[in-house]
C-alpha cells in the first residue's frame, strides 16, 4: 500500500509551505496584527507619531458606530452576498456547461469574448457604467426607454433600482472569473456528464445535480469560498456607482465596509478606525466559524 | 433524428452565445464606439455602435502623447514576475498540503481560508511600515511582493483543490515504476493540473494588470506607473473631461489581456483525459 | 526537493535583481551629475497638469547645476503624505499643493514653516489673503504661488454678455424660461460641497467657524438650502463633475459654475465660453461666494531638519518669490497670481480671466484649513444628497447632519 506520506515528511513539507507562508506572513498577517496593536493605541492626526497604548479605549467608541444605520448596512451586505453568490454560482455554472458541449466549434471565441469585462481595471468598467449606461440623461439604458417611448429612470438615485444596478455590474465583473473557474473543474471530470446537455435536457439537469457539481465541488471549493469574502467586502462596485465623494446619487445603499468607511476611516483616527476593522474581522471570523460548526454537525 | 435535434440544438446554442456575448459587451462596444468617433460627443438620442465619422486621433493621443508604452513595460515586468513567483511558491506548498499528512496540515487550510476575512482597507499603512525599513517602498520589487502576497492564499487553496481531486493511483504507478516524488509531480501531476495552473497564473496577471492602489500608493511618478495606475491618475485629471480619450485608453489597456487569454485557451482543454478519472 | 530550493533560491534572486535594477532605475531622472559633486538633489511632489508643472520645473531648474529639483507627480498625495511623511527614505522634501490640508498635516507634526526659509519682508509681497490662508495657528506652512476659485461660466451661443444675470433671481428667471427637454439654463455640481459651499456663503453662513464648530443648522445655512432647492429642481439629477461638466461642454447647458481647469477643454470643444462674475442674492445683497484654494509650495520638517538639504530648500523657496514664476505659473493653470507685484505687469493686467480670478476671489472664503474641515466634506455632502436628492426636510437633514458632523470631530481624537 502506498500511503499517504506520513510523519518522515514533516520536514519536507514545511519547506515547500515555508516560501507561501513567509510572504503571507509579510503582506497578509502582518497587518493584520500591526493594525491589532493600533487598535490599542491613540494613534490620530494629533498623535500621529508620540502615540501610546491606551487600552480598550477604541473598541468601546467601536462599539457605538454599530448602531441601526450599521445594523443596516450589515443586512443589505448579506443580502447582497446572497444574491450575488446564487445568482454568479447558477449562472455560471449554466454558461460554463453550455460552452462544454461537444460540437460548439465557436467555443473559444466565446470564452475570450466573455472574458472582456474582466480584462478592464475595475474603476474603468464602472465609470463606463455609471456615465454610459446608468446616466439619466445620455446614458444608453435611458437612450433606449425613451426610443420604446418610456420616462427616463434614474437608476442610481433609488435605492432599489441602485441596488439592482449594483448588482448588475457586479455580476458583470464577476462572472468572468467564476465561468473560468467552474469551466477548468469541468475539464477535469467525466466529459460525458454535461457534454450530452443539448439532446437530454431533463437528464442532464438531474446528472448536473447528482454528478457533475458533486464532483466539481471539490476544485471550485476554494474559489466560491474566496468570492464569498470579496463580495462581503465589496467595496468598489457600491462606493463608485453611489456614494464617490462628489458624485453621489442619492441612494442610501450602504455595504458594511462603504458605511464605516464613512463614520470612521474618514476621520483619519487610525487607532479607532483599526479597533472597528478588528470588529469586522471578528464578526466575519465568527460566522465562518459558525456556518463551519453547523455544517460539521450536519454531516456528522 | 438524434442528429437533426443535435444540429438544431448547435444553432440555437450558437445564437444564445452570440446574444450573450452582444450583451455582455455593451458598455465596451459603448466605449469602443466612443472611442472611434471624430465628433467627440457622448450625447445625444441618437447613439448608434458605429460611429457616423471615424477617427483613431484618440488612439494616437493615448498612444503618443502619454507615456503608455512605458507604462506597459512597466506592467509586462510586474505581471510576468508576480506569475512566476506566484506559482513557484504556490505549487510546492499546494502539492504538500494536498498530498503530505503532518500535524496542523488542517489548521494552515483553514487560516488560509479565514484570512480573507480581514477587511484589508488599512493594510496599506502597515505594509507601508513594513516595506519601507527594507527599502522597498517605490521599488518594483516591492510592488511584486504586495502583489504575490496578496495573491498567494488564492493560488495554494485553488491549486490544492484541483491536486485533491487527482487521484493517488497515479502517482502510485509512477512510483511503482521507480519514478521518485520529483519526477511523478514534475512529469504526471503538473502536465495534469495545467489547466488549473493555467487558471491561476491567469488570475495572479489579471489582478496585476488591473490594480492600481498599491501601484499609486507605493509608486512616485509618471514613469513608474503601470497602465492601470497611469490610467487612474490620468481620467482623475487630465483626462476627466475627454471621455473619447479614456474610452480609447481603456480599450488599449484590456486588450493585450484577451490576447493572451485567447492564446491559453487551447492549453486549457487538455488536462485529465475523458475516463483518466472517475469521481 | 534541491528543485524546490533552486526555485526558491531562484525567486529570491529574482527578487533581489529586480530590486537592484530598481534602485537604478528610480534614483531622479536628473543623473548624478559626475561635475557638480556638491549638488544637492530635492524632490517635490505634486499632483498638477503637466503644463503647470512644467513651468515651475523650468523656473527651479535655474538653479541647476548647485541644486538639482525633480518634480514627481503623486496621484493620492494626501494619503502618501500621511503614511510617508515623516520618514527621510521616503519622503519628499517639499509638495506642492492646495492649502487646506496644511492644517492637518502642521497638526501632525509633518510641516516646517515657510519663514524659516523667507524673511518677512518677502512674504509681505505676497497678497495678504493668500498668506492668511497660509498660516495655522500664527505659523506660515506654504508660499502661495497662485489660487483659484470658481467663475460663473456661460456659453455665448446661448446667453449674451448682456444677458449674464446680475442676481439669483435673474438666474432663477432665466432657468425657468430655457430649461427644457434636456437643455439647461444652469448647471452646478448641486449636490457636492465645494460647489455648493458659495450658496451657504452668500447667505452669510459658513459650513464650520474659525475655531471648528460645524455650523450646519443655522438660521443662515438652512435658509441657503431651502433657497437653492428650487434651483436644484431646474437641474440634472446628478450631481458629478462627469454628468454637468459633459452637458456643458456639449452645449447642453448655457452657464455653469466651474474652476480654470475646466477652461482649456471647454474652449477645445469649441464653445465661445463667458466668464463672470457670480449673481448675487437678491434676499442678502451678497454674491455666491464660492471656496478660493491657495496652490503653493510646503517644506517636510524631516527635510527641513537635514542640513545637507536645508540651505538648498530656502534657496528654492527665494527663487520663487518673484514675478516671473507667478506670471508663468498663473497663466499655465488659469489662476491668479500670489505675488502682488505680478499685477503690476501689463499682461497680468490684460488678461481678463486673471483679473476676474483675482476680483471673484476678493469675495471668496479660502477654504478653511483646520484639520476639522477634513470631515466636514463628507457631512456637508451627506446633508446635500439628502436636500437636495432624497427630499428630506431641509431642517431635519441639517440637524442630522450637524450632529454627525460633531460625532466626526469627537472620533478625530
Amino acid at each position: 500500500m502506498w500511503k499517504l506520506k506520513t510523519d518522515k515528511c514533516v520536514l519536507r513539507s514545511w519547506l515547500c509551505l515555508s516560501p507561501s507562508l513567509l510572504i503571507i506572513g509579510l503582506i497578509i498577517v502582518f497587518p493584520m496584527i500591526y493594525t491589532a496593536y493600533i487598535s490599542l493605541t491613540n494613534m490620530n492626526i494629533y498623535n500621529w507619531f508620540d502615540f501610546e497604548i491606551i487600552g480598550l479605549v477604541n473598541y468601546g467608541r467601536a462599539l457605538l458606530v454599530f448602531d441601526s444605520g450599521f445594523l443596516h448596512a450589515l443586512s443589505v451586505t448579506f443580502l447582497w452576498t446572497a444574491a450575488n453568490m446564487i445568482l454568479q454560482l447558477v449562472i455560471a455554472f449554466v454558461m460554463a456547461s453550455l460552452l462544454n458541449v461537444g460540437k460548439l466549434r465557436l467555443r473559444r471565441v466565446y470564452k475570450t469574448i466573455l472574458m472582456f469585462p474582466w480584462a478592464m481595471p475595475g474603476y474603468v468598467s464602472i465609470l463606463l457604467w455609471r456615465n454610459g449606461m446608468f446616466n439619466s440623461q445620455f446614458g444608453l439604458l435611458n437612450q433606449w426607454l425613451d426610443r420604446l417611448g418610456f420616462d427616463p429612470v434614474r437608476w442610481l438615485a433609488d435605492d432599489v433600482t441602485a441596488f439592482i444596478s449594483c448588482l448588475a455590474v457586479n455580476l458583470w465583473l464577476a462572472l468572468p472569473f467564476m465561468i473560468m473557474i467552474i469551466d477548468g473543474a469541468l475539464q477535469s471530470v467525466d466529459k460525458s456528464y454535461y457534454e450530452s446537455a443539448l439532446i437530454d435536457g431533463a437528464g442532464w439537469f438531474d446528472r448536473s445535480v447528482k454528478l457533475t457539481i458533486p464532483a466539481i465541488r471539490p476544485i471550485i471549493g476554494p474559489a466560491v469560498i474566496i468570492t464569498l469574502f470579496t463580495t462581503f467586502k465589496q467595496f468598489d462596485v457600491i462606493y463608485l456607482l453611489t456614494q464617490q465623494v462628489g458624485a453621489k446619487t442619492g441612494a442610501n445603499i450602504h455595504t458594511v465596509l462603504t458605511y464605516t468607511y464613512e463614520t470612521a476611516f474618514v476621520t483619519s483616527n487610525y487607532g479607532y478606525s483599526s479597533a472597528i476593522s478588528m470588529c469586522i474581522f471578528a464578526l466575519l471570523m465568527g460566522l465562518t466559524l459558525l456556518v463551519k460548526t453547523k455544517q460539521r454537525r450536519r454531516n456528522a | 433524428m438524434r442528429k437533426k435535434i443535435e444540429r438544431t440544438g448547435l444553432v440555437l446554442l450558437n445564437l444564445f452565445f452570440i446574444a450573450v456575448c452582444f450583451g455582455a459587451l455593451v458598455p465596451i462596444l459603448y466605449a469602443f464606439s466612443v472611442s472611434l468617433n471624430a465628433s467627440n460627443s457622448i450625447l445625444g438620442s441618437d447613439f448608434s455602435f458605429i460611429p457616423r465619422q471615424f477617427t483613431f486621433a484618440n488612439y494616437r493621443a493615448v498612444i503618443i502623447e502619454q507615456p503608455v508604452l512605458l507604462w506597459f513595460r512597466n506592467t509586462v515586468i510586474l505581471a510576468v514576475s508576480s506569475v512566476a513567483i506566484s506559482l513557484l511558491v504556490a505549487i510546492p506548498a499546494a502539492y504538500s498540503l494536498s498530498r503530505f499528512r503532518f500535524v496542523g496540515r488542517l489548521k494552515i487550510v483553514g487560516g488560509l481560508v479565514l484570512l480573507h476575512s480581514f477587511p484589508a482597507i488599512l493594510s496599506m499603512f502597515a505594509i507601508y511600515r513594513l516595506l519601507s525599513p527594507i527599502g522597498l517602498v517605490n521599488t518594483k520589487a516591492g510592488i511584486v511582493l504586495i502583489y504575490i502576497g496578496t495573491m498567494a492564499m488564492f493560488g495554494v487553496l485553488n491549486l490544492k483543490g484541483y491536486f485533491d481531486s487527482v487521484p493517488l493511483e497515479i502517482e502510485e504507478a509512477a512510483s511503482i515504476d521507480g519514478a521518485n516524488t520529483r519526477q511523478t509531480v514534475t512529469t504526471i501531476l503538473l502536465p495534469l493540473a495545467k489547466p488549473t495552473i493555467i487558471v491561476t497564473g491567469i488570475m495572479v496577471l489579471i489582478f496585476v494588470w488591473n490594480e492600481y492602489i498599491y501601484a499609486i500608493t507605493f509608486m512616485t511618478g509618471a514613469r513608474n506607473y503601470t497602465l492601470a495606475a497611469g490610467l487612474y491618475s490620468l481620467q482623475a485629471t487630465e483626462m476627466s473631461g475627454s471621455w473619447p480619450v479614456f474610452a480609447s485608453a481603456s480599450i488599449v489597456v484590456s486588450l493585450p489581456i484577451l490576447v493572451i487569454f485567447f492564446m491559453t485557451q487551447k492549453h486549457m482543454q487538455s488536462g485529465l483525459t475523458a475516463g483518466g478519472v472517475k469521481g | 526537493m534541491k528543485r524546490k530550493i533552486i526555485a526558491g533560491f531562484m525567486a529570491f534572486l529574482l527578487l533581489a535583481v529586480l530590486a537592484a535594477c530598481d534602485s537604478a532605475g528610480t534614483t531622479p531622472s536628473v543623473p548624478d551629475a559626475p561635475d557638480a559633486p556638491d549638488a544637492v538633489e530635492l524632490i517635490i511632489w505634486h499632483d498638477k497638469e503637466d503644463a503647470v508643472a512644467a513651468e515651475l520645473q523650468a523656473e527651479l531648474d535655474k538653479l541647476n547645476p548647485e541644486i538639482i529639483v525633480s518634480l514627481e507627480k503623486k496621484h493620492g498625495l494626501t494619503e502618501a503624505l500621511k503614511m510617508s511623511g515623516n520618514d527621510p527614505r521616503a519622503a519628499p522634501d517639499m509638495y506642492f499643493f492646495a492649502h487646506d490640508k496644511l492644517g492637518v498635516y502642521a497638526e501632525m507634526g509633518l510641516l516646517a514653516p515657510v519663514t524659516d526659509f523667507v524673511d518677512a519682508v518677502t512674504l509681505d509681497g505676497f497678497l495678504p489673503m493668500t498668506i492668511s490662508a497660509a498660516t495655522y495657528k500664527g505659523e506660515v506652512y506654504q508660499l502661495p504661488i497662485y489660487f483659484e476659485t470658481l467663475l460663473f461660466m456661460y456659453n455665448r451661443a446661448f446667453m449674451s454678455d448682456e444677458d449674464v444675470p446680475a442676481t439669483t433671481e435673474d438666474l432663477y428667471a432665466y432657468m425657468q424660461e430655457v430649461t427644457k427637454d434636456g437643455f439647461y439654463g444652469f448647471l452646478e455640481q448641486h449636490s457636492e460641497a465645494y460647489f455648493s459651499a458659495g450658496w451657504i456663503h452668500g447667505f452669510g453662513g459658513e459650513m464650520i467657524s474659525s475655531d471648528g464648530v460645524p455650523q450646519l443648522n443655522s438660521e443662515k445655512t438652512i435658509a441657503a438650502l431651502n433657497y437653492h432647492l428650487k434651483f436644484v429642481r431646474l437641474m440634472i439629477g446628478e450631481s458629478d463633475y462627469a454628468t454637468t461638466n459633459t452637458l456643458f461642454r456639449e452645449g447642453m447647458a448655457a452657464s455653469t459654475i466651474g474652476g480654470p481647469w475646466l477652461v482649456p477643454a471647454v474652449r477645445e470643444a469649441g464653445i465661445d465660453l463667458g466668464l463672470s462674475e457670480m449673481p448675487v442674492v437678491n434676499e442678502t445683497g451678497l454674491p455666491l461666494a464660492p471656496f478660493s484654494g491657495v496652490q503653493g509650495l510646503h517644506v517636510l520638517k524631516v527635510a527641513a531638519d537635514n542640513a545637507d538639504k536645508n540651505a538648498a530648500i530656502g534657496k528654492v523657496l527665494n527663487q520663487l518669490c518673484n514675478t516671473d514664476i507667478g506670471v508663468s505659473m498663473a497663466q499655465a493653470s488659469g489662476s491668479a497670481p500670489a505675488f502682488e507685484e505680478c499685477y503690476e505687469l501689463d499682461t497680468v493686467q490684460g488678461d481678463d480671466m486673471v483679473m476676474l480670478m483675482r476680483k471673484v476671489a476678493e469675495d471668496a472664503v479660502p477654504m478653511p484649513s483646520i484639520p476639522e474641515m477634513d470631515v466636514m466634506w463628507n457631512a456637508v455632502n451627506n446633508m446635500l444628497v439628502d436636500v437636495n436628492m432624497r427630499r428630506v426636510d431641509v431642517e431635519e437633514a441639517a440637524n442630522k447632519a450637524q450632529a454627525r458632523a460633531e460625532e466626526l470631530i469627537a472620533a478625530m481624537r
